[in-house]
């Protein structure tokens, strides 16, 4: 059966590429659990791959992208799912391009992320060797629902597997929370870098009470966002001291960048890794795309910086501002992948990262949204529903030296990739 | 002179989930665009009811449960002084969660009751976990003013309107207080409920201006005309939205 499965599989998935109808990388597995739903946990128990899970609200690709260019380095066969494509089905699929026809994978690791919603499930059919825990963020609350409930399943699912190994974000109250009583089995990655330190609490962070007993935490300092060095006065419940809090090098810019390096590269040595060979990989990194993924379009450079949510897109404002960026396209849609609800964009604080010499174009399904953000936030913008023109009239407008920054979000980041590369990536 | 105003945000840090702030800086910016000088107080845990007693316009928002819990037990010590401000119709907008606890009760799943500030003559009731969420983009028609309302919905628990609250006005489209009367909000003296949640003003600037001038007149006892703005840009927010939901406003 597997067999059949995996041979149609492996066909179909080559159709869809050599049609340019995208990469594949979700019917093939979607079909193949109609056809035997236990396929993932069949073909995986064959083989001696072991598997890691990436979850999380930001970051997941990026973690992803890191840990597969730290695993090139070392020699070490991995197959991955695409990002997007993070449910049951997409997993099926990376197994099915990855497999030999008897459904056996000849991997050393197999390395997924994982959509917030289906970890349970996935952990239920895949029993991870790793779990990689980034954040918790407020996210389309329309469709992840309150990231109470998220985490709270989470723990759970995670209190059952003694055996995995959790790589935890120290800073992150809710992601610490999950390794508690926890005796082996746990390491954590976390700051301690005093000049990014800031000492008041953001707009919209979400996790300010204790996990354990709901009392307000005490922050002696904050990263971005509820991310930071934290106490709980009333059950004492305190940020664990990290394993892993510095590097010499990081190949991404921004703080929450420095969060996902942290965690592959702690990830990377717990697999035991070496460290000289963790070190070139980071030298040799490429961003993922749409994450700070630079392409050149018409001459110029542009660089796209995915902005789903509004930590995400605060630390891509601040970023852009900190490499000097002065002209943006923010594109803002409303497709089932972005959630619906749009009231997000309220908690993005351009009132305190922005400057008035900003150039802003805003496009996308929910560009006047956008717009009236902007306004109240005293920025003025021009507003256009033809995002090639909004792109092309920036980039035309650029001096010699500048170039072009694009925040969009997950389905306009889409859209905005196929338009520079003219090529279909989901 | 110009005018002033102190609008009051009740526990900005714990209950503003949906962008919730966004109303806060819209009331803020068409005050100052009229050159009404605006104070904001920020009304965390603990806070001194003095500064509530002070506020020409509330606002409070929505929550995750945890954090609802923790407010329930300061808000009801500042209970009186609430009470006294919206009988004496100040106005404010109590969105989501803030709509639910304003109200008699709220009943969990397992048929416990928690109970609300009774200001609101109504009552809200978890469904449990077998019935769907309420989430999506809706609208409805106040039944005090002549402009349809638009927003976005995303509620788990059903409320019901007692004989002593009036609802702000019918659904059109959406599910409103719970997806069974037709019905949307509440309305109490110059205090609004509903379940359009986080920046509802922003999509809905003219509300915005009437709970200003509501504000107004009740502080200075006089009626008031608010200065006209440019709203193109909202309008156009606006008219998307309705063809998103395939409506005419």
């Amino acid at each position: 059966m597997n067999f059949l499965i995996i041979f149609v599989g492996k066909l179909f998935s080559s159709f869809i590429r050599l049609l340019n109808l995208g990469n594949g990388s979700t019917w093939p597995g979607h079909i193949a659990l109609i056809l035997n739903p236990n396929f993932i946990e069949e073909t995986l128990s064959k083989s001696k791959v072991k598997k890691v899970v990436i979850i999380g609200t930001n970051g997941k690709t990026t973690t992803s992208k890191l840990i597969r260019t730290i695993f090139k380095a070392n020699k070490s066969k991995s197959v991955y799912n695409m990002s997007g494509a993070n449910l049951l089905n997409g997993i099926a699929s990376s197994i099915i391009i990855s497999s030999k026809f008897d459904g056996e994978l000849k991997k050393d690791f197999a390395l997924f992320e994982i959509d917030e919603n289906a970890f349970p499930l996935v952990s239920e059919k895949i029993k991870p060797d790793f779990v990689i825990a980034l954040n918790l963020f407020r996210d389309q609350l329309d469709r992840y629902g309150e990231i109470d409930q998220i985490s709270s399943n989470w723990k759970r699912v995670i209190d059952k597997l003694d055996d995995t190994v959790l790589i935890l974000n120290s800073d992150d109250p809710q992601i610490a929370f999950l390794g508690k009583e926890r005796k082996k089995n746990v390491c954590y990655f976390g700051l301690e870098e005093k000049t990014l330190e800031k000492n008041v609490l953001q707009h919209g962070a979400d996790s300010i009470l204790c996990p354990k007993c709901s009392s307000n935490l005490n922050f002696s300092s904050y990263y971005f966002s509820h991310l930071g060095h934290w106490k709980c006065p009333n059950c004492k419940f305190t940020r664990p001291k990290p394993d892993l809090s510095k590097l010499s090098y990081y190949p991404l810019k921004g703080t929450y960048a420095l969060y996902d390096i942290l965690a592959a590269v702690l990830f990377a040595q717990v697999a035991g890794i070496k460290k000289s060979v963790i070190e070139s990989a980071l030298k040799e990194f490429k961003p993922a795309f749409g994450r700070q993924e630079t392409l050149n379009y018409m001459g110029k450079e542009v660089q796209i910086f995915l902005s789903k949510n509004p930590i995400s897109f605060n630390e891509s404002l601040s970023t852009v501002k900190s490499l000097g960026g002065k002209n943006i396209v923010i594109v803002l849609n409303d497709k089932i992948p972005d959630g619906l609800d749009v009231s997000w964009i309220w908690d993005i604080d351009f009132e305190n990262i922005l400057t008035k010499d900003i150039n802003i174009i805003v496009t996308g399904e929910r560009m006047y949204d956008m717009a009236v953000r902007l306004k109240y936030a005293g920025f003025f913008a021009h507003v256009s529903s033809d995002m090639k023109l909004s792109i092309d009239k920036m980039i035309e407008n650029l001096s010699d030296n500048e170039k072009l920054y694009i925040l969009p979000n997950y389905s306009a980041m889409l859209e905005v990739r196929q338009l520079l590369t003219g090529k279909k990536i989901l | 002179m110009s005018k002033q105003l102190t609008i009051g945000w009740l526990y900005p840090k714990l209950m503003n989930i949906y962008g919730d702030r966004g109303n806060l800086l819209v009331l803020q910016k068409r005050c100052q665009w009229r050159d009404i000088v605006v104070k904001v107080e920020l009304l965390d845990l603990g806070f001194e009811h003095l500064r509530l007693k002070n506020c020409n316009l509330i606002l409070m928002g929505g929550a995750q449960d945890r954090e609802q819990e923790a407010v329930v037990e300061d808000l009801f010590k500042a209970k009186d002084v609430l009470n006294q401000l919206i009988e004496h119709n100040v106005p404010g907008l109590y969105v989501c969660g803030a709509y639910q606890l304003l109200g008699n009760y709220y009943q969990e799943a397992n048929g416990q009751k928690i109970k609300g500030l009774g200001i609101f003559d109504l009552y809200t009731k978890n469904p449990g976990k077998d019935e769907k969420r309420l989430i999506g983009n809706a609208c409805f028609k106040p039944d005090l003013f002549d402009y349809t309302l638009l927003g976005f919905e995303n509620h788990g628990g059903r409320t019901y309107l007692e004989k002593n609250v009036k609802p702000f006005g019918k659904v059109i489209k959406g599910f409103g207080n719970n997806a069974k009367d037709n019905l949307e909000g509440a309305v109490y003296k110059n205090s609004f409920g509903t379940y359009l949640h986080g920046p509802l003003l922003s999509k809905n600037p003219l509300f915005a201006d009437y709970l200003i001038e509501k504000a107004l007149e009740i502080k200075y006892k006089a009626k008031i005309t608010l200065q006209k703005l440019d709203d193109t840009l909202e309008e156009n927010e606006r008219i998307e939205i309705a063809k998103h939901l395939q409506i005419e406003i």
